[in-house]
């Protein structure tokens, strides 16, 4: 089983979107595939209506006291599984903190799961703590969907540097642009000269769609309903990308 | 993930009336109906069905799948996206799981179409207010569809698919179910319905032999049904053979003629001297035909691993042999197909059946041909023991190759004897006897393999001079591969004596004395 964490320090930069998206290209292609929606908002919860809610809470699951299997969820989709997100992942710090070997809990929690799952994938909350370190020490792939704006470049960096610090050798990090809007000179001059980085950034980028907003509305991933769409296209692009990397072969 | 519940309903029952009944129950949403087509496949020797495995091809909506599930439990499976209907070899599907899967199970066989079904479907979904989906149900209504696309009802159901997480939403769908509507859950085989339907028996060919016989038969009797089964041996593996669907069919057709060859031979004195003068040649004649394509697919078959014997800068340098082999291959099955569709071999088939499917001489003229089953086979056998010993006792270090070919063909005519009768004897002790001549069969068959493959690679290596596709880097390419087979051979021939010593050791021969040579034990 693959681990692959959708993550950016910023909030609404598409991750949600990406997991949802490419969780489900991933079950279309066959691969057994299981998304779990660690942010308390629970978006992904809610594109997959599924009731963003785990018997026991944050504390049940890591605590041990609650099977992580009774949390899973089948969503409409074929191969396509949901751990949904719950209110009380808002003090996973907090739980996690309580715990011993605190930065390593989630690992634990999922390696019963490899035989079951191609790939899994991690929506998570926007931010850098615990929890994110427990992200770092448990994927093989993190994704970071990037909006190109100084900003949000400046987060990436924060992000590469908290990871070089801890030496996460086994992890590769993958910026990829997101919500790239190219009417806007800023974002044009980013994707077509992007930022010198130790990761690079993968070739294919995101752009801005309204599509993406309509998920939130016909609450299904964009291929489900826009299946020949330019934007379906950009994330079928994506995933061939991610899954060509993962390998170790530049698409 | 929560297995599917299937409700059998009579064949009579209508469907509309049935999702009536559904809808008034039940809050579900009926989704529109859809036929679609099952396709299920196995090699022909069943080898996913032994491994209990059920490979499945569908075609729905828009999309068509691959699907490799277990027969055991509704549970484990692997899907892929696959735009063609499946054929030949797993090697020819796109790389994945199921690919590797199949490429172990499969080995040399290829896949091939079993049965067809079609399935009229009326789905219900059960949504929640939040517009998820909870649990499937389906109406199914099951169709056979045969070689001359008739379709034939083979069953009706109820099928519910309830999904991970949703439990209490499936208890209530079930409750209803086998409550209310008196319905109850089987275990929804409706491959192997579809199988009985088309004729096909799953696991109904091996290439095995296996022959009920009883001590007290009459020798000729017991021969014959041994023959017959060979005979149908054959013919169960001749339209394969023809159209050449892989290269198993024709082995094991070659195989049934050479037991058959080597039974009348060994058993010589339970036949008339007549019958055998009639029907020897005619089967030696049917070896002959079939050879040399035999041979051409031994070595496409090694072609890989030839070339991966070979250093790599010389590996491109073998490809004109195989495009030699390509062609002459072609030429040899063509001919090959046409000698099995003349009337020589259909007739020989005809008078073949004839004389073992009547009805037994009351004062037969072959000397043994009344004699017991249960005592002609083992003084055959014993005697064929004995003259493998000879033989065997016979070889030195400075032996020609031919003296262990005799062996080896000695070896195997025990191995038949062994086999054809195995019913005869105690099965363990049989088997591991059978096992001990495996040990020393497997040592000469290599080394007569790589005799013969040295030999014709230096005729193939003439005759591709001679039509002009030599090259002086493949004629080095393949110099340099006779020089690793005869290091190879030597190699084997180095471990024969070994080999045989254990074979022919005090223990086994006092289970062979045993089990072939009662009186003097």
């Amino acid at each position: 089983m693959k681990v692959i964490a959708c993550y950016n320090i910023k909030g609404g930069v598409g991750k949600t979107a990406s997991a949802v998206n490419l969780s489900y290209l991933s079950a279309r292609e066959g691969h057994s595939t299981l998304v779990w929606d660690l942010d308390p908002q629970g978006a992904s919860s809610f594109y997959f209506r599924v009731k963003p809610k785990v018997k026991g809470g944050a504390r049940g699951l890591f605590k041990r006291k609650r099977e992580l299997d009774d949390a899973i969820k089948a969503t409409d989709y074929d191969q396509l599984d949901l751990i949904p997100a719950d209110f009380s992942y808002r003090n996973l710090d907090l739980t996690l903190e309580q715990l011993r070997k605190s930065t390593t809990r989630l690992r634990k929690l999922i390696k019963p799961m490899k035989s079951d799952y191609d790939y899994l994938f991690l929506d998570c909350p926007p931010n850098i703590s615990l929890v994110s370190e427990n992200v770092f020490q448990a994927a093989d792939v993190v994704l970071v969907p990037t909006i190109p704006t100084t900003l949000s470049i400046r987060t990436l960096y924060q992000l590469l540097r908290f990871c070089d610090k801890r030496s996460y050798r086994h992890l590769k990090i993958m910026p990829f642009f997101s919500m790239v809007d190219r009417r806007k000179i800023l974002h044009r001059g980013m994707v077509e000269d992007p930022p010198k980085t130790k990761s690079g950034f993968l070739a294919n980028d995101i752009p801005y769609a309204s599509e993406v907003e309509q998920m939130g509305v016909k609450r299904a991933p964009l291929a489900a309903y826009a299946h020949s769409s330019h934007i379906a296209d950009a994330y079928r692009s994506l995933w061939k990308e991610v899954k060509s990397r993962m390998d170790g072969v530049p698409a | 993930m929560p297995k599917s519940l299937h409700y059998p309903l009579a064949n009579r029952d209508s469907l509309p009336r049935w999702r009536k009944q559904l809808l008034q129950r039940l809050p579900f949403e009926p989704v529109s109906a859809e036929t679609y087509q099952v396709h299920y496949y196995d090699s022909f020797d069943w080898r996913l069905f032994r491994a209990n495995k059920v490979l499945q091809w569908k075609q729905r909506n828009d999309e068509s799948l691959l699907c490799l599930h277990s027969t055991a439990i509704e549970g484990p499976r692997t899907v892929m996206p696959l735009d063609g209907q499946p054929s030949g070899f797993a090697s020819a599907l796109p790389p994945g799981q199921i690919r590797e899967e199949l490429d172990g199970l499969l080995g040399l066989r290829a896949l091939l179409p079993v049965v067809t079904t079609e399935i009229r479907s009326l789905p219900f979904h059960w949504i929640d207010k939040e517009g998820k989906t909870r649990l499937r149900v389906f109406l199914d209504h099951h169709k056979l569809i045969d070689a001359d696309g008739n379709r034939r009802t083979l069953g009706k159901e109820i099928r519910v698919v309830p999904l991970q997480g949703y439990a209490k939403t499936a208890k209530r769908v079930t409750s209803v179910l086998e409550e209310e509507l008196g319905l109850s859950p089987a275990d929804g085989d409706l491959i192997s319905q579809a199988l009985a339907g088309a004729d096909a028996t799953p696991g109904g060919y091996s290439s095995k032999l296996d022959i009920p016989l009883d001590p007290q038969m009459r020798a000729d009797e017991a021969m014959r049904r041994v023959l017959l089964t060979l005979l149908e041996a054959m013919e169960v593996n001749e339209a394969g053979t023809i159209a050449n669907l892989d290269t198993e069919f024709l082995h094991d057709f070659r195989v049934a003629v050479r037991r058959t060859r080597s039974a009348l031979g060994q058993m010589k004195t339970v036949f008339s001297p007549a019958t055998l003068a009639r029907f020897r040649d005619k089967f030696a004649w049917l070896g002959a035909i079939t050879g040399p394509t035999r041979d051409l697919d031994v070595y496409l078959l090694k072609f890989e691993g030839y070339q991966n014997q070979l250093p790599e800068t010389l590996r491109a340098d073998l490809e004109p042999l195989r495009a030699f082999l390509v062609r002459h291959h072609e030429e040899e099955q063509a001919k090959l197909a046409r000698e099995l569709q003349t009337a020589r071999y259909r007739q020989l088939k005809k008078q073949w059946r004839r004389y073992l499917t009547a009805p037994l001489p009351r004062r037969p003229a072959a000397a043994d041909a009344r004699k017991t089953i249960g005592e002609v086979a083992p003084q055959r056998t014993w005697r064929m023991y004995k003259r493998v010993l000879r033989e065997g006792r016979a070889i030195t270090e400075q032996s020609p190759a031919d003296d262990l070919h005799e062996l080896r063909k000695s070896c195997k005519k025990l191995r038949y004897l062994m086999e054809f009768f195995h019913r005869l004897y105690p099965a363990k002790k049989i088997r591991a006897l059978i096992k001990e001549l495996k040990g020393l069969q497997e040592n000469l068959g290599d080394f007569q393999d790589l005799d013969v493959q040295i030999h014709k690679l230096k005729e193939f290596s003439e005759q591709m001079k001679q039509e002009g596709d030599m090259t002086p880097r493949t004629a080095l390419a393949m110099e340099s591969l006779l020089m690793g087979l005869e290091t190879r051979m030597q190699e084997v021939r180095a471990v024969f004596d070994s080999r045989f010593r254990r074979f022919s050791c005090k223990s086994n021969e006092k289970h062979f004395r045993r089990l072939f040579h009662p009186s003097q034990v």
